[in-house]
Order: C-alpha cells, then sequence, then structure tokens
C-alpha cells in the first residue's frame, strides 16, 4: 500500500476518527513488509500493541468446587423460624390452664369471696352501733360511784 | 447453568481480562489474582450473567472495576503495587524479536492515565469496537474517542522524542 494513503489514515488514527477496519490496515502495513523511510518512527507503536494483544497467562483458573451459600440461607431462616417458635411456644404455655369445671368453681370462690365480704362489713356497721351503748355504761358509773 | 457451560462461555475471555488487568494493575501476579477473583464473583453471580446480552462486555467491566477498586485501595494503604514480572524462557524469546521500541510503547502505555490506559488496551490491542467499549466503560462514544486520541497522541509523542533523540 502506498505510504501517502497510509499517511492519511495514521492521520485518522490519531484524531480517534478510524474504523476498525483500517486500524487493521495499519497494523499490516507496519507489521509486515517495508515501512516507508518517513513512517518507520510509527513502526514501534504497532508492534508494540501487536506484542500486548500476545500476552497470556498460564495460570489455570479455578472454580470453587459446591455451592454452599444457597444451602446456607435456608439454614438461616429455618433457624430463626424454630427460636420464633419456640418463643411463642413458651410463653404460651408459660400461662396457667383451667378445664370448664375449674373455672366454674373459681366463680363460685369469687361470688362467696364477695358474699362474705359484704356480710362483715355489714357486721362492722352494727358493732359501729354498739360503741353507743358502751357510753350509756361510762354516764351510769359517773353517777353511781 | 452447570460448571461446564459455565466455563465454556466465560474461559474464551481468559487472555483478554488477563491483558486488561495486567495493563492496569502492570503486576504479573496481581493481574492473575485480578481474574481469579472475577471468575469467582462470575461464578457466585452466574445467575445473573445469562441476563446479560453480552456476558464478555460484562465480565470486562467487571474486570475493570476491580481492578481499579484494587489499586485505590492499594493507594490508599500507602502500598504501591510492585511488580517482579521474571523473565522465563518464552519471555526472553519474545523479548529477541521485540525491538527497544516495543519496550518503550510499553513503558509509555503504563504512564498514561487509567481511563486512557483502558480505553487504549479494548481499542488498539483487543480491537473492539467503540459501541461495545462504551458499553463496558458505561460511558459514550465521543468520550471514548477523545480518551483514545490522547492516548495516541501520547503514544506518539513519547516516541517521536526518543526516536529523534535516538533510542538506547
Amino acid at each position: 500500500m502506498e505510504s501517502v494513503k497510509i499517511k492519511k489514515i495514521l492521520d485518522a488514527y490519531f484524531e480517534g476518527t478510524t474504523n476498525l477496519e483500517e486500524e487493521k490496515a495499519l497494523q499490516n502495513y507496519f507489521n509486515n513488509g517495508k515501512v516507508a523511510d518517513d513512517l518507520v518512527q510509527y513502526q514501534p507503536i504497532f508492534a508494540g500493541l501487536k506484542a500486548a494483544k500476545e500476552e497470556r497467562s498460564n495460570k489455570a483458573f479455578t472454580l470453587p468446587k459446591s455451592k454452599p451459600k444457597i444451602i446456607k440461607k435456608q439454614w438461616y431462616s429455618a433457624a430463626a423460624i424454630l427460636v420464633v417458635a419456640f418463643g411463642i411456644g413458651s410463653f404460651y404455655f408459660s400461662q396457667p390452664h383451667y378445664s370448664q369445671e375449674e373455672r366454674d368453681a373459681l366463680a363460685a370462690f369469687e361470688k362467696s369471696k364477695n358474699a362474705m365480704m359484704l356480710l362483715s362489713e355489714n357486721l362492722n356497721k352494727g358493732a359501729e352501733q354498739l360503741s353507743f351503748v358502751q357510753q350509756f355504761t361510762v354516764t351510769k358509773n359517773k353517777i353511781l360511784k | 447453568m452447570d460448571k461446564t457451560e459455565f466455563i465454556a462461555l466465560v474461559m474464551p475471555y481468559k487472555d483478554k481480562l488477563y491483558r486488561l488487568a495486567k495493563r492496569i494493575l502492570v503486576s504479573k501476579d496481581e493481574a492473575e489474582d485480578a481474574v481469579q477473583e472475577v471468575y469467582l464473583k462470575l461464578w457466585n453471580g452466574k445467575q445473573n450473567i445469562e441476563n446479560y446480552k453480552n456476558p464478555e462486555a460484562f465480565a470486562i467491566t467487571m474486570t475493570k472495576n476491580y481492578c481499579l477498586d484494587r489499586l485505590k485501595s492499594k493507594q490508599a494503604s500507602n502500598l504501591k503495587i510492585v511488580h517482579s514480572n521474571y523473565q522465563t524462557s518464552e519471555n526472553i524469546e519474545k523479548n529477541i524479536e521485540a525491538n527497544d521500541g516495543v519496550e518503550m510503547v510499553f513503558k509509555i502505555m503504563e504512564s498514561l492515565p487509567e481511563q486512557q490506559k483502558i480505553v487504549l488496551q479494548l481499542r488498539d490491542v483487543e480491537q473492539f469496537e467503540f459501541s461495545e467499549i462504551a458499553q463496558m466503560l458505561d460511558s459514550n462514544e465521543t468520550a471514548i474517542r477523545v480518551a483514545l486520541s490522547r492516548a495516541r497522541k501520547t503514544v506518539r509523542d513519547a516516541m517521536i522524542k526518543k526516536y529523534n533523540y535516538g533510542i538506547g
């Protein structure tokens, strides 16, 4: 390829306006065949770019064998459910439980307790009134010495 | 997706990812670690990779981000990645055919800003289309062209300077 044409592509190349085909043409021109004297200074650039593409790593890249992450996540949620269930359960079972018969007995007990209280209250009222009777005794003792 | 499918899908990019990582991190060991790490991440997120239209671009974006993060964390802790790219027999062979000028180009490329380095690597070494590079770098084609033009001119100017003074 004539150097004039290459020069033109080269100018476009440095402006970043070449397409891949033109760049390939530049690569070919500078890497295979004779380079014109006034362009020889650009040759190392393309030789360098070509060499850069030939770099390879000999290392074998490996992947982990299993996928433990997904399994673990499920176990986390299972454990959380267990803890919550245990909490709710222990709260529930700590409350006292009565059968129908026991509840009836308890209600009767309350009722009779109330009745007793009423009785004793009225009894105390009566006892208060007795203090007036006491007053008679005191006065009688003053007179009849 | 099982392991063999996954490997068939992503392993062809191995060398491209490695070259990009090495371009950014310079050190051979660091680059290999980076590629290994990217593969682990891809494997862990393999449910997602099928959703991406272009797994290659996705892998390259991941490599780029990982390497830049790595670079940043090294700088933050005041460490510099020191490369000890020892010569193996195959490297020596390569160096014999490559002349001083090629080595110069590598040195100049090392000194470019990260973004320009990446663009130059993806375009001039790996020969991706501008639209692909824009997608990989989450940028637009104009910005890519500008960065590329700057990178190419920097390389050219540095080379011409050396050429005029004479190499070596």
